[in-house]
């Protein structure tokens, strides 16, 4: 059973942060389908947070199809995420340290690149999403 | 409800248990004496004014700790109300507003008139019970010295005392008349609290209330509450010897209680001192054999006609009286009690 | 989902002050609701006539569907828990508990006993002698173990240390999660509400200033900066709760249901408790200065 945590500073809403840390127990194989996900009154008990928030994220997971509620029972993990191994993205990775490496030669600094870098993710997703 | 209003009157419950309880062992230590003192005295036999001095020899002779123990069950019945209305009454509604416990109390799935209910009916009638206890014990043990007293003599014992049962302080620590003031003292308590919100300003009211009661009933209340006797009787019932125009008896009727006396001239007026003629013991009648007897100034008056009007209650309402007296003080109380249930309705805040 | 608590035109009067003003509620079932504002807003006030320790001098409220503190069935619905969580000093807890349990025929004797124990409390303890979180927890202990519809709380945290303060709520959120409880409680510290409250309320100078879900809330305000504008020619249709400008930039916290298009200025999500305290200040300054055309509040 996985425990969550929460970060009450970093400006993501708490139930998107419940479900990224979700995802990335999926990813990592510390949940498999068929596990159940923790109770929401266990959640709210260790984190002190709205139980409305845990059900959103619940509901949220179910809508990505990653998880299932069973009445009375519980929620429980349905689906895979398709990780990979980072291995399997070698292209990927060599493109991006070559792009590392222009934007070094044009001067940028290691926060501009960050900065740069979420900015233009942001701005992506925001388009994919409209 | 009854196990919350138990539970927080334990201790003064106790406490009330204990007070009784060494009360009654002294009563019980005491009594016997008392009792066989009487049975010699020779009391219970007599008749008619031999019993005067019968009496005065039983009264008199009464050594300590006799008298000690005699005025200290009166004055125990006298402020019992108060303490039991002070300590049992005052907090009652107070504390809870005070400390706020009331926000818990009346939380619960309760209203707050049963809440009341329950609170004082249960503490009102331990208090009215408890004080009636020490009555009845306490009429127990001065049972000898009561029927001393209700044959009209009062021997060494205080003025206080002159009415015999009918005293200011003997009639209201006798007979049912402490439940009427411990009903009236507790709920006196209990209206204070809810009033003022706070123990100790409660307590100051109700002591200097009460207090004022106790004072006005004897004094200005109880003389009206029952129509009395009228009769003109000899001037002799007057103890003129101390020249004293007040009687200290009524013919015929032991033990009644005189609310006033007037001693009245042959034309019917009152008269407030010993005519001239007949002061001292120096006047005198001419007998039949031509010389003068000295006569007492009593004789003196009633020869010239001078009689004594007298207000006053027989014996025989000494129990109507009392009932009435209690019954003044349930009423109040029973107002009392009902306003702080109106001040709880009202009190919002 | 019906309305928990529904008041309208609701006020109290002490003497001469007006402790609430023109209260208007609809605050629906199944959230936990904060009721936040300044010392002396009138919070108290509010939850008093909530749970019917105090009556209306104008308007109405109706708590779930009843009278507040009208009978039984009524008090038997709602739990209160009181500023600083008075207890019977001399009671103990077990006391306590037979309290609850003879003066409440909902009691839930098995659910009193497992918090009692998972609190680690001493059943035989006098209740003077615990601390504030200790009697926090045993006071809400009592108002769950009734189980209400609706629970209400004054400032149950505020006299409390971070670490009981964190299991007071934590066992508060439990509780609402088994039970499906709704919960009203108030606080004068936004942080303390930010985790727990899905609906939130602001209470200053007597009136309530804002209300409603806290996702549309932060949804539906924003945090506008840009070139320095003169106060008269802001934008319309927005409303300005707050606006503050230094000589190049002026910043304004603005509600409004539509994104702002002018690219002039650059729009930023708000924090819960910068909304509230705009709010807050909007209030206080609509007390303090009489004159609504200042440039510091603008409606």
């Amino acid at each position: 059973m996985i425990e969550f945590h929460l970060d009450a500073r970093s400006g993501v809403a708490p139930y998107r942060q419940l479900i990224h840390q979700v995802r990335q127990a999926l990813r990592l194989g510390l949940l498999r389908e068929g596990d159940q996900l923790p109770k929401v009154k266990d959640v709210v008990a260790g984190l002190a947070i709205n139980p409305n928030t845990v059900l959103k994220a619940y509901r949220e997971l179910e809508y990505e199809g990653l998880a299932s509620a069973r009445p009375g029972i519980g929620t429980f993990v349905t689906g895979t995420l398709d990780g990979g191994s980072l291995a399997a993205h070698g292209p990927l990775r060599r493109d991006l340290a070559r792009w590392l490496a222009r934007a070094r030669r044009a001067g940028l600094d290691d926060e501009s690149i960050e900065a740069l870098f979420a900015s233009t993710f942001r701005s992506a997703n925001e388009e994919d999403i409209a | 409800m009854i196990w919350l209003t138990w539970r927080q009157f334990r201790v003064q419950a106790i406490t009330a248990a204990a007070a009784l309880a060494s009360f009654a062992i002294l009563l019980a230590a005491t009594g016997p004496g008392l009792a066989s003192r009487y049975a010699a005295s020779g009391i219970s036999g007599c008749h008619g004014f031999a019993c005067g001095s019968v009496v005065n020899a039983f009264l008199s002779n009464l050594a300590d700790p006799y008298p000690v123990v005699y005025l200290l069950g009166i004055g125990l019945i006298l402020v019992a109300p108060a303490i039991i209305g002070i300590f049992w009454g005052a907090p009652l509604i107070a504390r809870e507003l005070e400390t706020r416990t009331f926000t818990l109390a009346w939380n619960q799935t309760i209203t707050r008139t049963q809440w009341l209910a329950a609170k004082l009916a249960m503490t009102g009638l331990a208090a009215v019970a408890v004080t009636e206890a020490i009555s009845v014990i306490y009429a127990w043990w001065a049972a000898p010295i009561s029927k001393a007293i209700g044959l009209g003599s009062t021997g060494g014992l205080p003025k206080l005392f002159s009415q015999g049962q009918f005293s200011s302080v003997i009639f209201a620590t006798h007979g049912i008349a402490p439940l009427g003031y411990a009903a009236f003292a507790f709920t006196l308590a209990t209206a204070a609290g809810a009033l003022t919100r706070r123990t100790l300003p409660a307590m100051a009211i109700t002591l200097a209330t009460f207090a004022a009661a106790q004072i006005a009933m004897p004094l200005w209340v109880r003389p009206h509450l029952i129509p009395p006797s009228h009769t003109i009787a000899a001037i002799d019932a007057a103890d003129l010897a101390y020249g004293n125009l007040a009687a200290d008896v009524v013919p015929g009727q032991p033990g009644a209680w005189i609310l006033s006396s007037q001693a009245l001239d042959p034309a019917g007026q009152p008269v407030s001192a010993v005519p001239a003629a007949c002061v001292g013991s120096g006047s005198s009648l001419p007998d039949q054999k031509g010389g003068a007897t000295a006569i007492t100034p009593a004789q003196c008056m009633q020869g010239r006609g001078y009689r004594e009007a007298i207000t006053y209650l027989p014996t025989s309402r000494y129990w109507p009286l009392q009932r009435i007296e209690t019954g003044v003080f349930l009423a109040l109380a029973l107002v009392l009690a009902g306003s702080c249930f109106w001040q709880l309705r009202r009190r919002r805040s | 989902m019906s309305a928990v608590i529904e008041t309208s035109r609701l006020g109290k009067r002490y003497r001469r002050r007006w402790a609430l003003t023109d209260c208007a509620l609809s605050i629906p079932a199944g959230h936990v609701v904060g009721l936040v504002g300044p010392n002396g807003a009138g919070k108290t006030t509010l939850l008093s006539l909530a749970v019917g320790l105090l009556a209306p001098d104008a308007g109405t409220i109706e708590v779930l569907g009843g009278t507040p503190g009208a009978g039984q069935a009524q008090l038997s619905r709602v739990g209160f828990l009181a500023q600083d969580a008075p207890v019977y000093p001399r009671l103990s807890v077990a006391d306590h508990l037979k309290l609850g349990a003879h003066l409440n025929p909902g009691w839930d004797a098995d659910l009193a006993r497992r918090r009692v124990g998972r609190l680690d409390l001493d059943l035989r303890q006098k209740c003077g002698t615990l601390s504030g979180g200790q009697r926090a927890q045993l006071a809400l202990t009592l108002a769950i173990a009734k189980r209400p519809d609706l629970l209400v709380l004054d400032e149950p945290v505020a006299s409390l240390d971070p670490l009981a303060r964190r299991e007071f709520l934590a066992d508060l959120m439990e509780a609402v999660a088994e039970q499906e409880l709704s919960v009203v409680l108030s606080s004068h510290l936004v942080a303390d509400l930010e985790r727990v409250c899905d609906y939130l309320i602001v209470l200053v100078g007597s009136r309530v200033r804002v209300a409603g879900p806290v996702d549309e809330l932060l949804a539906t305000h924003h945090l506008l900066s840009g070139p320095r504008r003169d106060p008269g020619k802001l934008p319309d249709g927005l409303e300005v709760i707050s606006a503050s400008h230094t000589d190049v930039q002026t910043t304004l916290l603005v509600r409004t249901g539509d994104p702002v298009m002018d690219p002039a200025w650059t729009m930023s999500q708000v924090g819960l408790e910068d909304l509230v305290l705009a709010y807050m200040s909007r209030g206080a300054g609509r007390r303090r200065r009489d004159n609504p055309r200042h440039l510091e509040v603008r409606k």
